[in-house]
């Protein structure tokens, strides 16, 4: 049976367009599994990496824009992807709070001091994150076409 | 009021002013007490590291997002200027941009860096363009501060270079160290744009891409070793020194530069004879005594704190043979007029000046790499001097090498709109991503202000902050000389994006929050430089000024302000170079005349 934490960063490899190593690569899934818990409740949680694990079977990458388009599914899908990207969770939409309701920890804020430097954005960048993981002395002179892979 | 001190110097504020004059004062054998008005958290190594936690979880990653205030010591934040409700007294019309840090080592732990003489022509603008006001010093006799101005705080440049808009060097110099590399994005930009002509006034001007001075540490020249983190620890060891002594790139120098490659005024009072220093931290000078005869200051009473989260304190003296306020431009003068010695000449507080500026940005046509390197390597300096300045101001202009963070707030802004607004998800916002961010590219185009008698700062008893002490009122306004400017500046970056064929995406609608002001039907979002002058003018004639030439307070002839407070003006360089030559130039007269 495949993990909590396997179904967590297959869903998210299909809303990241990064794949599987990487977000492993980054130390984060646990992290952000624990935070999505901790807003939207394990019972929540676990319906969604369900639904995500039937619609990547089902209908590929079809049934991953149907969840991203979801009046109630597509806030959380689009958060978790704004939470590999850049580290931060958002408040979820007043609209969503009003069906399913607020959790104190929904508001928003950086995960950690490693989320922030772990955001995906920083890879798409053909960068470092800014304040962490410097580059190295002159390293900023050359083409990003020798840097970005 | 306990604990009389008796020192030969009293220096209020360790910023880079107050750190040099200590620096240079114990160095030459005097007691000096520095009495600091915020805490010495950046004094230590893991100090300054836990600033750098609060910078990485922080939601907004504003300039003083690494530094928050202590309740004792409250200060101005970009955060707080949209609804106007924090540490100033937003007195309009317009609203102040700019805001400083109130810390140990003062706004120079988030500064940008950048360290560029004024031009010759800046400190004669009255004679020359008939507008502003003249210095009572020429460049000729600054010039040999601005070299050990550039020594001691590490500055990194190539004279080549800067050798243009008639800034002169002495024969044989070089700056200490090399110039930083230029980034990627200088040198496309460079390949587009050097030698393009653009029209000012009568004037064609040629321009060109140039690296400018940046006190970020870099390959040194002949014996100058480049400066380190601070590191000051109970037993004298040191031993994060080594870490910083060149630029890595940390893309952050506002904020907060990691490994602090950057200047920081702890750097300069770390380097203070400790056996004839100390530095009191957590003390805010809140009132200046004077003897009534004389005019001479006998103490400056300050108050004591121990918890930062509140503002239980206790009530000291501290007493000198001679007394520096360095606190800022703003805080010295809240100091002065809270003290009642507004002084005769009615200067005191007015011809506060800034360098408002605008920011440009676009999308290049091939990646640049944005998001990697120090904030910014280059500029376009030729519109900083030239006769087009007698109809209006000159103004500068930084290429950015952050992308568009300080304008739109991106990359997270740029995640957001693809995923919030965009729906986009999986590869392709990724494709998407990878796309555009690196090929971000930001102007911010920094604009001349000039002398007004009436932007001010003062004081009014009923705004006082938790310790009882004044918040700064600030009156200010744009006039036409430097909104012409603006409009100038405004013209020129879309004229440089067309030839580079940079696309234009200056949104100011969807873009982080600026005021604004209007210039002949046209919008502008300006922002602050962080670049506070003129609160107490220099002058050769009392009647018109607040110190002397000295930075010596005409008044009280014990007493100096020292800082950018004291520029009669600021032409378009950032002013912590001028600032730092102009205190260095103060302790030399301080010591000749303490040791007399």
């Amino acid at each position: 049976m495949t993990s909590r934490r396997e179904q967590f960063v297959d869903a998210s490899a299909e809303l990241t367009g990064f794949p599987r190593v990487q977000l492993f690569g980054t130390g984060m899934s646990d992290k952000y599994l624990q935070a999505l818990d901790e807003i939207l409740s394990v019972e929540v949680v676990d319906e969604f990496l369900a639904l995500c694990t039937r619609a990547a079977d089902t209908s590929g990458n079809a049934g991953v824009s149907g969840i991203v388009q979801h009046a109630s599914w597509g806030p959380i899908a689009r958060n978790i992807i704004i939470l590999w990207y850049c580290g931060t969770w958002t408040a979820l939409p007043d609209a969503w709070r009003a069906v399913h309701g607020t959790a104190p920890t929904d508001l928003d804020h950086v995960v950690s001091a490693e989320a922030y430097q772990m955001g995906l954005q920083w890879v798409a960048a053909g960068a470092h994150p800014a304040g962490a993981r410097q580059q190295g002395f002159g390293a900023w002179a050359i083409s990003p076409a020798e840097t970005v892979s | 009021m306990t604990g009389e001190a008796e020192h030969d110097v009293v220096v209020v504020g360790a910023g880079v002013a107050g750190s040099l004059v200590a620096k240079q004062l114990t160095r030459a054998g005097f007691r000096v007490l520095v009495i600091e008005a915020g805490p010495a958290t950046a004094w230590t190594f893991d100090g300054y590291l836990s600033h750098l936690q609060t910078f990485y979880t922080a939601t907004g990653k504003g300039p003083e997002s690494a530094w928050p205030p202590a309740a004792a010591a409250p200060q101005p934040d970009t955060r707080d200027l949209r609804a106007g409700d924090g540490y100033f007294v937003q007195d309009g019309p317009l609203k102040y941009g700019s805001t400083y840090t109130r810390l140990q080592g003062g706004s120079t732990l988030h500064w940008l860096g950048v360290s560029l003489r004024m031009l010759p022509e800046d400190f004669e603008l009255r004679s020359r363009y008939g507008v502003g006001r003249d210095w009572p010093l020429d460049y000729p006799s600054l010039e040999p501060y601005y070299r050990a101005a550039e020594r001691e705080i590490g500055v990194a440049a190539d004279v080549a270079d800067q050798s243009h808009l008639g800034v002169e060097f002495a024969a044989g110099y070089d700056y200490p160290m090399q110039r930083i590399p230029p980034s990627y994005s200088d040198t496309v930009l460079a390949a587009a744009v050097d030698g393009m002509q653009v029209t000012s006034g009568a004037d064609r001007v040629t321009l060109k891409v140039r690296s400018y001075p940046a006190a970020r540490n870099s390959i040194p020249r002949g014996d100058y070793h480049p400066v380190g983190a601070v590191d000051e620890r109970p037993k004298g060891q040191r031993l994060a020194r080594d870490l910083g002594q060149r630029c890595a790139g940390n893309t952050s120098c506002t904020p907060i530069c990691p490994i602090q490659a950057k200047y920081n005024a702890g750097k300069t009072l770390a380097q203070a004879d400790g056996t004839k220093l100390q530095v009191i931290a957590q003390a805010v000078a809140s009132k200046i005594n004077v003897d009534a005869v004389t005019g001479e200051v006998t103490g400056v009473e300050y108050q004591r704190y121990d918890d930062p989260s509140s503002p239980r304190h206790t009530v000291h003296l501290a007493r000198g043979r001679a007394y520096v306020l360095a606190a800022h431009a703003i805080e010295n003068t809240k100091l002065m007029l809270s003290s009642g010695l507004a002084g005769a000449s009615g200067t005191l507080g007015r011809n506060l000046m800034d360098h408002p500026s605008i920011y440009g940005w676009g999308l290049a046509k091939a990646p640049v790499g944005a998001y990697r390197g120090p904030l910014s390597t280059s500029g376009i300096d030729d519109l900083r001097g030239g006769a087009f300045r007698a109809q209006h101001a000159a103004f500068r202009v930084d290429i950015g090498n952050d992308g568009w963070r300080a304008t739109t707030g991106a990359p997270d802004t740029a995640v957001a709109d693809a995923v919030l607004t965009q729906g986009l998800f999986g590869a392709d916002l990724r494709a998407h991503l990878t796309a555009t961010l690196p090929r971000h590219v930001r102007f911010s185009l920094n604009v001349e202000q000039l002398p007004s008698m009436t932007n001010r700062v003062s004081i009014d008893p009923r705004q006082v902050d938790k310790l009882g002490n004044p918040r700064p009122v600030i009156n200010y306004d744009i006039d036409e000389y430097t909104l012409a400017g603006m409009a100038a500046a405004k013209s020129f970056y879309q004229g440089v994006f067309r030839r580079a064929g940079i696309d234009d995406r200056t949104d100011q609608e969807h873009a982080a929050w600026f005021p604004t002001v209007t210039y002949q039907g046209d919008m502008f979002r300006y922002h602050g430089m962080g670049h506070f002058a003129g609160t107490h003018v220099m002058g050769d004639d009392a009647s018109l000024s607040v110190v002397d030439t000295d930075q010596r307070c005409w008044e009280h002839r014990n007493l100096f302000l020292v800082g950018s407070g004291s520029f009669p003006t600021m032409g378009t360089s950032n002013p912590t170079l001028t600032m730092a030559a102009l205190a260095l130039r103060t302790a030399d007269r301080l010591t000749a005349e303490l040791s007399g």
